[in-house]
């Protein structure tokens, strides 16, 4: 996804001489193309995130559109507080981009994981936050992000290929249609959640979603299919409060939803704190593949 | 002139805040830097400039200079500390033309200025000052030296970094706490032509401005103004209290006199 980021970033920019990239010394191989191609609006703000941070929104103010741009704890958790008064209090129009969503980083240890980023930005009032789930979804959303005058946040992962077919980007879609379980995904996970489910997904018992964008309004289908299976499963690479799960949670009961079982696999943390890639981490808590098919299976 | 401005100034400060009843408003800290926001705001800032009070506790000041300036309205004012008004203690999002940042939080203005004046820089508009008020104090704050390392390397030299330099932080004498962080030194050693004067002296403050519109590198600037706080309160002048003390419409004409 990184790399569909720098290069349409740079058609982006090439079109539109407001934007302007601003990394945390971040993105060897993402950027060469955009530094040559738009001179001084690619700045490598150094190691200095809360600089960077305000320093975005200073440039907002003039009318610029800024992209800060780092691994995703470094411009979302360390910088929490010029984001929620220099950028969204003032609406300004900066997009952050956060790299390594979730377990991403595997080996590089929890300090460059993250597992908060949904629930602190989804605290602040303005901002529109992305997490795609194919690297299909990146130019879509970016063009939404150009679009939208007014903070928002990217949490880019890699990019894996996923075995079934994918509709056009949306904030919500319907990937699988079932009878006895609604499956709700947050972003890049999906992956996993499909290879898991796979061999039962052409049963017809799954109703598998994936959103991408959040907050958004639930839609009447997905409405139908909870009513339908009253049996409902969220799944998300992000720790339980204020992510996904709690929005679902939230909106079923303001909806009167009336359902029999709400199951929520969430990510715990770190129980060893040993190291790993990014699936020894989803095996901690539950979240990789084979942990989702035997939770799934069972609840079907 | 520029005397009975700041007198005149300073005595609206004490009232409005004597109408809060409170010791929120930091007089202290606004008694000491609104000489430096009169000069900046009425005597050297042109029409597209922009000042930014990143001490924002000291918004009075700032409300008071807009006032005269006709752009805080005195209806628009007198809703200060006020349920429901238009100002509080830290500065509002609400006149992005003259409050570009709402500050509160320090460390955060100097950034913001770097941002305005890195857009400036690249859709070459050379034209427009960017003047940004900190505190001595503030220079504890490590975004400040981020914003520093940026201001310089980028050859931000439409910055002009003033440091309200009273001694003083929140709870002690910046000597007592981390030392001394808007010394001559520092500031330099980042990058920045540096001059120092009295910070209450109009005199000084011009000429030091001046020399700095003088300077011919690209470099930022940093003016190191020296002042007092609470300073025109003789009887809590460059006292801890007197960013503590509670000003109320009875104890108000005391101080008010002492303002003669």
């Amino acid at each position: 996804m990184r790399i569909t980021f720098g290069k349409y970033l740079t058609k982006l920019a090439t079109k539109n001489k407001k934007i302007v990239l601003l990394t945390g010394d971040l993105g060897h191989g993402v950027f060469e193309e955009l530094a040559k191609t738009v001179g001084e609006r690619y700045i490598n703000a150094g190691v200095a995130e809360h600089n960077m941070s305000t320093v975005a929104a200073g440039m907002a103010y003039t009318g610029m559109m800024s992209w800060i741009y780092s691994a995703a704890p470094f411009v979302t958790i360390k910088v929490l507080e010029e984001v929620r008064n220099d950028i969204t209090y003032h609406n300004a129009n900066v997009k952050i981009v956060g790299l390594g969503g979730g377990f991403d980083y595997g080996m590089l240890g929890p300090s460059h994981h993250v597992l908060q980023d949904i629930s602190m930005l989804m605290s602040l009032p303005n901002i529109k936050i992305y997490a795609p789930a194919v690297a299909e979804d990146m130019i879509p959303i970016m063009d939404r992000m150009v679009k939208h005058s007014g903070p928002d946040y990217l949490r880019l992962t890699k990019a894996e290929n996923i075995p079934i077919n994918f509709p056009a980007f949306k904030a919500v879609r319907n990937l699988a249609k079932g009878n006895k379980i609604t499956v709700i995904v947050l972003g890049s996970i999906i992956k996993d959640v499909v290879a898991g489910i796979l061999p039962v997904l052409k049963l017809n018992k799954i109703d598998l979603w994936v959103v991408c964008e959040m907050p958004f309004k639930i839609e009447q289908k997905l409405i139908e299919s909870i009513n339908r299976t009253k049996n409902l499963c969220v799944i998300e690479e992000h720790v339980k409060t204020g992510g996904l799960g709690e929005f679902i949670s939230h909106s079923v009961v303001s909806s009167r939803l009336s359902i029999k079982r709400f199951t929520h696999l969430f990510a715990t943390g770190y129980k060893t704190h040993h190291y790993g890639y990014r699936d020894f981490y989803l095996k901690e808590n539950g979240l990789d593949q084979d942990s989702i098919k035997k939770t799934v299976t069972k609840l079907i | 002139m520029k005397d009975k401005l700041s007198r005149n100034l300073r005595e609206k400060v004490l009232r409005l805040a004597a109408s809060t009843g409170t010791k929120y408003p930091h007089v202290g800290s606004s008694m000491s830097c609104i000489d430096l926001i009169i000069e900046t705001q009425f005597f050297q800032m042109k029409k597209n400039d922009k000042f930014i009070l990143s001490k924002g506790h000291a918004s009075l000041s700032l409300y008071v200079v807009l006032n005269k300036k006709g752009k805080i309205s005195d209806k628009q004012l007198s809703t200060y500390f006020k349920e429901g008004g238009l100002f509080g203690v830290h500065p509002p999002p609400t006149f992005p033309e003259d409050i570009p940042l709402a500050t509160g939080s320090l460390g955060h203005g100097l950034s913001f200025a770097c941002g305005i004046a890195k857009a400036d820089q690249i859709i070459k508009n050379k034209a427009r000052k960017i003047f940004c008020l900190i505190s001595d104090g503030e220079c504890n704050e490590g975004s400040v030296w981020e914003a520093a390392l940026f201001a310089s390397h980028h050859k931000l030299k439409n910055i002009i970094v003033i440091i309200d330099k009273n001694g003083f932080q929140g709870i002690d004498a910046t000597s007592n706490v981390l030392g001394d962080a808007a010394s001559q030194e520092k500031w330099k050693s980042f990058g920045f032509n540096v001059i120092q004067c009295d910070g209450h002296s109009y005199f000084h403050l011009e000429k030091a401005f001046k020399k700095i519109s003088n300077f011919k590198n690209n470099q930022p600037s940093v003016l190191i103004a020296k002042t007092v706080r609470g300073k025109g309160l003789k009887s809590i002048e460059g006292k801890m209290e007197s960013n503590y003390f509670t000003l109320n419409n009875e104890n108000v004409e005391k101080y008010l006199k002492e303002l003669e």
